[in-house]
């Protein structure tokens, strides 16, 4: 029976959906953990709303006095310091992402603890944490002894399961001097995608045929309907169509999203190497020889451009 | 006079010694920079005989610089002129320090022969430099450094061969005393001074006043030059004889290996130009910004910022500037090449595809890919430095032996189905065909590899292949600077490979072909290495395959085509000399069918752009070199171009593509499969 805190990562006020696995890993097999929803940003009732199907026991807004959370790292990470020694965790886990990743790395370096990061799988009764190693040819299985527990997943290693509770809002205040060595002044979006290529389920991606950057738009309206991301080809981002930042491929991003849906892509090894470990690999080109078609799950041989905006209208 | 000549003889003693003292302290420090840079390469002087026959042809026959015709008469000309009057002027200086020095006297009939010809060699100098005039005044090509250093030299030379001739008009008219040699008629050219400014009307005094001034202008201006060469690109002139004389004799070239298990090293590569071998600071020594290797190179080309000639240039001012150093041996106080502000910078050295048109085309045999490559592998292995978007490249290969990241085990799944033995299965093979990533993963190259086996089949070849057991060959990731993993894949495969000893290997890629046969040996496996175009030439001259009406359109196997071009590989080509196996092939091939060649062909090949690790880069700057290749392509009106090697078939479709062409790109195994089925 052990009390484990989960740092919920939000995204513009939003309980990001990849909180929703790391609860699961947290609950463990048993399932006789309490967890608590760790907030330093965000509404709590949206939280509570969000995370309630997922099974936390209780939703902790943390507040600071004397530091601006919104500004400081260092006061987000203090906060979530004092709060591990408030509440008598006996884990702390959460998100390896980019802002994860800060904030743990600090976490530990104030607490003093070991921490395991970017964990494909978590066992908190064990104090065991799984990593890749090798692009995915070994796991590796580390024990780790630490009187509190960190450890940060990696996003969608866990698939999320239900589990419903109806959790309590208990908010907590604690007092952190924040070092301000660092002020956050603006957080820039780099343009291309709403959801981030390399955290996303679904990633629809146009090739060269979609023909101008105008065009993406139908991709784009496309996603917005499957909550999916936008990638393009090493092809389309050349030909100025789209930012290299959407670029998926060898030389871009590599993705392993849930679906992928290519639209006019050739399917090239350079693209192909980028987005091999998709789960379901769906094509759309035109030409019925294209190489892609030898490699995905689902093709369709017709014109993106009629395509595409006919699968649209059916997910409406 | 006899005065004057007591005063002259101390003058010219005086300048003489100044100016040769000058010059040989200048030379002094550039020979101890030579052999006190720290790069470790043995001299050894093999091969003399052929070396002295290189003397020869390059630098007596001028054949390198007469590659590009018009400059190249003009430069053999200036050079041949110029060596002319030397002996003449030397002369003078000893007569100026003793008169009494007269060869005119002792030997009057090779004297009065060698004047002839020096006179008329020496005009056909001012011939030479009116075409260089015309050349860096109209012409003006975009490769060629116009600046005040080559001005300077011209206006130089251009002094000694108008004052030698003033002198020689003088000479000719001074009265002769007694029997001495008589120098009217001795000179051609410099007597028609006397008729056109009507010297002949002069007094006594006057000639003699005039042939001093002259003379005086002719020392100043020849003492002048030789401070001036060992500070000048025209140090050239020292250097380049002897840089050719041990330049490499065979085309075929291996990168250096870097011990990297040598645990005192202190740095890998080259990271600073204290770190260059003798050789490197002879070759940048023998660079005059001919700019040669810049109109070759696809990167200068297509609006990268290397330049090969800017390179050794760039090198080379960074060496002299920091030449108190390295000769003081005090390496911590050298200054990294690149560094803020260097000219040198991560874009340059990045653009390079290794095409080797560089090294080809100088005509003094430097070898610009020496400074390049090594300064990638001190910025790989030491600074961990190189373009990001290489981190994948460089993990699937450490992961997977392949650059794309597939599954190693999957690498024999292009041949399921065929019925192509594994070596494992069949140690006895006559050939192992090495078949190398591209053919075993990319579904383009893939198809390029079952047309190889097939053909092999049909020509009744006895081959296996490694499957599993082959890993990259190691190329791109040597020549992205990451000798570490290269040698990591490099010794794998040749740990394979002396396992099953192969009587012969076969490769599709020309790239897998270059480092089996050239580098390999350095880690202890040297086998007969055959590239695909030879071997299946030779299949071809065996009669071991026969085309079958392929190219005749209708009724033939091949599509209805009227011109096809090759496309040269330069790891096929300038890399090992290749040019000539493809082409037969592709006649014995496709019979009926008209070769064509692209613009740029053979030694002058233009790369696909993805040597040298850039497939797998990005090229974000200038126009694209595949793009630039395909317009080519399309120009030369071929309706098929065939290439040797998976990454230039990769490289051309795309730019074809992009370019919306309809040119087909084939492999030359493709076009033998379908000529043969």
């Amino acid at each position: 029976m052990a009390t484990i805190g989960i740092w919920i990562e939000t995204e513009g006020g939003k309980v990001k959906e990849t909180n929703f696995g790391v609860i699961t890993a947290a609950r463990g097999g048993s399932g006789e953990n309490t967890l608590l929803a760790l907030l330093l940003d965000g509404s709590a009732e949206a939280a509570k709303e969000a995370l309630a199907p997922y099974g936390v026991h209780k939703i902790v807004p943390l507040r600071a006095e004397g530091a601006d959370l919104d500004q400081s790292p260092d006061a987000r990470a203090r906060t979530l310091a004092a709060a591990v020694e408030k509440l008598s965790l006996n884990a702390l886990l959460g998100l390896a992402t980019t802002p994860g990743r800060d904030l743990f790395a600090r976490l530990a370096a104030y607490l003093k603890l070991p921490l395991a990061s970017d964990c494909v799988a978590v066992d908190v009764a064990r104090q065991t944490v799984c990593k890749s190693h090798f692009s995915g040819k070994t796991v590796a299985t580390i024990q780790m002894k630490a009187p509190v527990m960190l450890c940060a997943l990696r996003p969608n290693a866990v698939e999320a399961q239900q589990s419903p509770t109806s959790p309590e809002i208990a908010p907590l205040t604690v007092t952190v001097q924040d070092p301000a060595r660092v002020r956050v002044l603006e957080v820039k979006k780099a343009p291309g995608g709403k959801i981030d290529l390399a955290e996303a389920n679904i990633i629809i991606t146009g090739g060269r045929p979609i023909g101008s950057a105008e065009n993406y738009k139908i991709l784009e309206a496309c996603a917005q309907a499957l909550g999916a991301a936008v990638g393009a080809s090493r092809a389309a981002v050349d030909a100025g169509f789209a930012p290299h930042s959407m670029q998926v491929g060898q030389t871009g991003k590599t993705v392993s999203p849930k679906l992928y849906i290519g639209c006019g892509l050739s399917g090239s090894v350079q693209h192909f190497a980028g987005m091999k470990t998709s789960k379901v690999i769906v094509a759309i080109n035109i030409d019925k020889d294209a190489p892609i078609f030898e490699k995905c799950d689902y093709g369709i041989i017709g014109d993106l451009f009629e395509v595409v905006p006919m699968l649209t209208e059916a997910l409406k | 006079m006899d005065s004057y000549l007591v005063v002259k003889s101390i003058l010219m003693l005086v300048a003489l010694s100044a100016a040769f003292s000058v010059f040989f302290i200048r030379v002094r420090r550039l020979f101890r920079l030579m052999r006190s840079v720290q790069g470790k390469l043995p001299f050894t002087l093999d091969r003399v005989k052929e070396r002295l026959m290189v003397l020869l042809t390059d630098v007596v026959g001028q054949s390198n610089v007469r590659r590009k015709a018009l400059p190249g008469v003009a430069h053999t000309l200036i050079l041949f002129g110029f060596l002319a009057v030397q002996p003449h002027s030397l002369e003078l200086m000893l007569k100026g320090v003793c008169p009494a020095f007269d060869p005119a006297k002792w030997i009057p009939a090779v004297y009065g022969g060698y004047l002839f010809v020096a006179d008329i060699l020496a005009a056909l100098v001012l011939v030479g430099f009116a075409y260089a005039i015309y050349r860096r005044v109209v012409e003006r090509p975009k490769y060629l450094t116009l600046g005040t250093d080559a001005n300077l030299i011209i206006l130089f030379t251009c002094g000694i061969i108008v004052t030698f001739q003033f002198i020689n008009a003088f000479q000719a008219l001074l009265p002769v005393h007694g029997a001495a040699f008589d120098y009217r008629g001795a000179f051609p050219v410099s007597g028609l001074w006397i008729g056109l400014l009507g010297l002949g009307r002069l007094g006594a005094g006057q000639i003699a006043a005039g042939y001093e001034i002259a003379y005086w202008l002719h020392m100043a201006i020849i003492l002048g030059f030789l401070v001036y060469i060992p500070g000048s690109k025209h140090l050239h002139l020292l250097a380049a004889a002897p840089n050719v004389f041990l330049k490499p004799l065979q085309r075929e070239k291996a990168m250096p290996k870097t011990d990297i298990e040598n645990e005192s090293a202190v740095t890998f590569g080259l990271g600073k130009v204290s770190e260059l071998n003798w050789k490197n600071v002879l070759n940048l020594y023998a660079c005059t910004e001919c700019g040669r290797c810049e109109e070759q190179c696809p990167a200068a080309q297509t609006g990268k910022p290397l330049s090969p000639k800017n390179v050794i240039h760039d090198f080379k001012l960074d060496l002299l500037a920091q030449a108190d150093a390295i000769l003081a041996q005090k390496s911590d106080a050298v200054e990294p090449i690149v560094r803020e502000a260097s000219p040198i910078t991560a874009d340059v050295i990045w653009s390079c595809t290794t095409c080797r048109a560089c090294e080809d085309i100088c005509p003094v045999n430097i070898e610009q890919l020496d400074f390049i490559l090594e300064t990638r592998k001190h910025q790989v292995l030491m600074q961990a430095s190189f373009p990001p978007e290489m981190q994948a490249t460089f993990t699937n290969l450490e992961n997977q032996a392949n650059p794309w990241g597939f599954s190693a085990d999957t690498r024999a799944d292009w041949s399921k189905g065929m019925n192509v033995p594994l070596m494992c299965d069949h140690p006895e093979a006559e050939i192992l065909y090495f078949v190398g990533c591209a053919g075993a993963f990319d579904d383009r190259g893939k198809k390029i590899a079952q047309s190889m086996a097939r053909v092999l089949q049909r020509a009744g070849v006895d081959f296996a292949i490694l499957g599993p057991e082959e890993a990259c060959n190691g190329d791109m990731a040597r020549r992205a600077g990451n000798e570490y993993l290269a040698q990591m894949l490099i010794k794998q495969n040749v740990e394979v490979l002396n396992q099953y000893k192969p009587k012969k290997i076969l490769t599709g890629c020309p790239h897998c072909f270059n480092i089996i046969k050239n580098e390999y040996p350095q880690f202890g496996a040297a086998y007969p290495v055959v590239h695909h175009s030879e071997l299946l030439h030779s299949l071809f001259r065996q009669g071991r395959l026969k085309s079958v009406q392929w190219m005749k359109g209708v009724g033939g196997n091949g599509p209805a085509v009227e011109a096809m071009a090759f496309h040269d590989s330069c790891y096929l080509g300038r890399w090992n000399g290749i040019y000539d196996a493809p082409r037969d092939l592709l006649r014995a091939a496709g019979s009926g069918i008209r070769l064509t060649e692209l613009r740029r062909h053979g030694e002058k090949g233009f790369c696909c752009g993805a040597g040298g690790g850039r497939m797998f880069m990005e090229e974000a700057i200038g126009k694209r070199i595949n793009i630039e290749r395909a317009e080519e392509v399309i120009a030369s009106g071929a309706a098929m171009v065939a290439a040797a090697c998976p990454f230039c078939a990769t490289m051309l479709s795309d730019g074809l593509r992009d370019c919306q062409s309809a040119v087909s790109v084939k492999d030359i195994a493709e076009i033998v499969d379908e000529a043969t089925a």
